[in-house]
């Protein structure tokens, strides 16, 4: 039953994103830019600028790229079927291998970030939710709207120049670790784990010191939504009939609450997914002020630098993490909340 | 049946709360649309000009009211320049306030824009619902489903950074939030008594669609405009400061930070901390006016 599920999801997913990257394919191949003339110079001859075409392979037609890049053309070598995401035109290098150096640091900001955010959060929004129109509510109202709406760059640029230049007590803002530092031996690409798995504690902890801004920053933006959600869940969750009855019953009222707060996670799990997903490609702006080099970094890179299998595969990325993540959420939401059913 | 008393006032929020975030909204709202229109009349000094001498701190705080005495007095002929300069030299406080011209323009014509497709589109999927608006709605699902900033990244720095690229990629990244939004709407009215009363009289489908159901599924889309504009600035500061928005010397909030980047970790606050409070106020406003508009429509 509940195999069965997943594999209809992960179909349905497969079928979404190669539809994705299609599309993507064709859209960004549509707009006026013009990456050969970026790579040779504007003032280049017309000979280099027909070798750089050939090079890019934008000289044949649209659908030969598409098959090559996608790698049902067995004649040009390995494509998407075979997992290959193509080489960057900058580097050169193949773009699964830097996806694969820049994810992991995306993936561990949002993490941490996530982890202290919900650790505020939720008991904050059970608060505000015990007296709706009280004062705390008011205050968490107002709190959740302003952050809600903030430029993340500008506040992490604030919190630079206030724990790194006033204060000293943040690093400069210059990647995960200071340029002294050799880097842990990577084992699973994690800095964080890789310094553990190399039993290097100091390490550990200057990675750590070096995410502590921009984990702030993004809680701060975060928070806001959080919070609201969890509120709003919890204030529909203690006006159910099920409390209603538990009251009556005479249960106390910390048993009261803690069935409210299993019936008010469910959906937040599913929000906070979405959540997650939207922030995968959301961290941009807080990666570039932190010269992170994550995946939004990379984005960035690509996106100036007229990169177009890098883009494509940052698409790819991004898309394929989402469905994963909101397929596992589904998943727990199952798991959490009984009146679920597999459809 | 009486509730207890917590719940039955989850139901209903305050009103004063209300009131006062509203007119907080329409406040901050009515001084960045004033500056939109009459900027270029109030600056001291040309916002795109580049002659003064760069890095200059903005003035102590505690000077500011001698300073403005001076200026109404005479006493003062140059106007100070109260936000300071950046590393160009470029006049802070004129650029601070002639940026809404840019970054309210682009949000509310990519909001309009928006507004308009995507009210319409939604009107057609949610009133006539057949395979071709079906598929409609699975296009615009795939649309809604990309990364929005990565995805305007892309647009704009393609297409050629400008406002009218910009405008054209916010108004294409936010459309499928009017389609949803109005389709909902539209198929809670059309089963009413009116179009069925309507429909009795005679009346052309397509000519109850626009007359009678159109006008009464408008109001969830004009709500969310208050909050999209909000958006819509944050978003092209943001393409801004990466390197993927308007041009430089253009006055834009996010432009401005990005130039004051570099020198805040050098202890040059100014540069960058004026324009984002701009920024953070501004959105704020507009966050704030569409949620009471949200409330008072609810109620």
């Amino acid at each position: 039953m509940v195999a069965r599920y997943i594999f209809r999801r992960i179909l349905v997913g497969t079928v979404q994103i190669l539809s994705l990257v299609i599309a993507v394919f064709f859209l960004i191949r549509l707009l006026p830019a013009d990456p050969v003339s970026r790579f040779v110079g504007l003032n280049s001859s017309a000979e280099a600028y027909a070798q750089a075409e050939r090079n890019l392979g934008l000289d044949r037609p649209l659908l030969t790229q598409l098959g090559h890049y996608l790698g049902v053309l067995p004649s040009e070598g390995p494509g998407l079927l075979q997992g290959s995401l193509g080489t960057s035109w900058v580097t050169g290098t193949p773009v699964l291998t830097e996806i694969g150096q820049a994810l992991p640091i995306t993936i561990e900001l949002l993490t941490f970030a996530f982890a202290v955010a919900l650790l505020i959060s939720v008991p904050v929004g059970m608060l505000a939710a015990l007296r709706p129109g009280g004062a705390a509510d008011r205050g968490v109202f107002a709190y959740s709207l302003f952050a809600g709406s903030q430029p993340e760059f500008w506040w992490g640029l604030l919190f630079v120049y206030v724990f790194f230049f006033v204060l000293g007590w943040a690093p400069a803002p210059l990647g995960v670790l200071s340029p002294l530092t050799s880097p842990p031996p990577p084992v699973t690409g994690f800095i964080t784990l890789d310094s553990l798995i190399a039993g290097r504690p100091d390490t550990l902890f200057e990675v750590l010191h070096h995410y502590m801004l921009p984990v702030a920053t993004m809680v701060f933006i975060l928070s806001g939504p959080i919070i609201k959600m969890v509120r709003q869940n919890m204030v529909r969750a203690l006006g159910s009939d099920f409390v209603l009855y538990a009251r009556c019953a005479g249960l106390p009222k910390g048993q009261v609450a803690r069935y409210a707060l299993r019936a008010a996670m469910a959906p937040s799990v599913t929000l906070i997914g979405i959540l997650y997903g939207f922030m995968l490609g959301g961290a941009v702006l807080i990666e570039s002020v932190f010269s992170l080099g994550g995946l939004g970094q990379y984005a960035i890179r690509s996106v100036l630098a007229f990169d177009y299998p890098a883009i494509q595969g940052v698409i790819l990325v991004i898309t394929a993490i989402s469905l994963l993540v909101y397929l596992a959420l589904d998943l727990i939401h199952a798991v959490i909340d009984p009146r679920v059913a597999y459809g | 049946m009486s509730l207890p008393a917590d719940l039955q006032r989850a139901e209903a929020p305050p009103a004063r709360r209300i009131d006062w975030l509203f007119w907080i909204g329409v406040s901050i709202v009515s001084v960045v649309v004033f500056l939109a229109l009459f900027a270029p009349y109030v600056v001291p000094y040309d916002p795109t000009l580049a002659a003064h001498r760069p890095s200059m701190p903005p003035p102590a705080l505690s000077d500011w009211p001698g300073l403005w005495w001076g200026r109404l007095t005479g006493a003062i002929e140059a106007p100070p320049h109260w936000f300071g300069t950046d590393a160009n030299g470029f006049d802070l406080f004129s650029r601070v306030i002639s940026a809404p011209r840019v970054d309210l323009t682009i949000a509310l014509v990519a909001n309009a824009l928006s507004l308009f497709l995507g009210v319409l589109l939604g009107l057609v999927a949610g009133y006539f619902r057949n395979l071709l608006t079906e598929g409609m709605m699975r296009v615009s699902d795939v649309l809604q489903s990309f990364p929005v900033f990565i995805s305007a990244m892309i647009l704009v720095a393609l297409a050629g950074r400008s406002t009218t690229n910009i405008v054209i990629a916010l108004a294409l990244l936010y459309t499928p939030i009017y389609i949803r939004l109005t389709r909902a709407e539209v198929m809670t009215q059309r089963v009413r008594g009116y179009v069925e009363a309507a429909r009795a009289l005679g009346n052309r489908e397509s000519v109850i669609a626009l007359r009678h159901v159109l006008p009464n599924s408008l109001a969830p889309a004009l709500i969310q405009s208050s909050v999209t504009i909000g958006f819509a600035i944050l978003l092209t500061a943001g393409l801004s400061f990466v390197g993927a928005g308007v041009r430089p010397p253009a006055p834009e909030w996010g432009l401005m930070i990005s130039t004051g980047a570099n020198q805040i970790i050098l202890g040059e606050w100014w540069p960058s901390v004026f324009p984002g409070i701009a920024i953070s106020l501004t959105v704020f406003g507009f966050a704030v006016l569409g949620n009471a508009l949200e409330r008072r429509y609810e109620s």
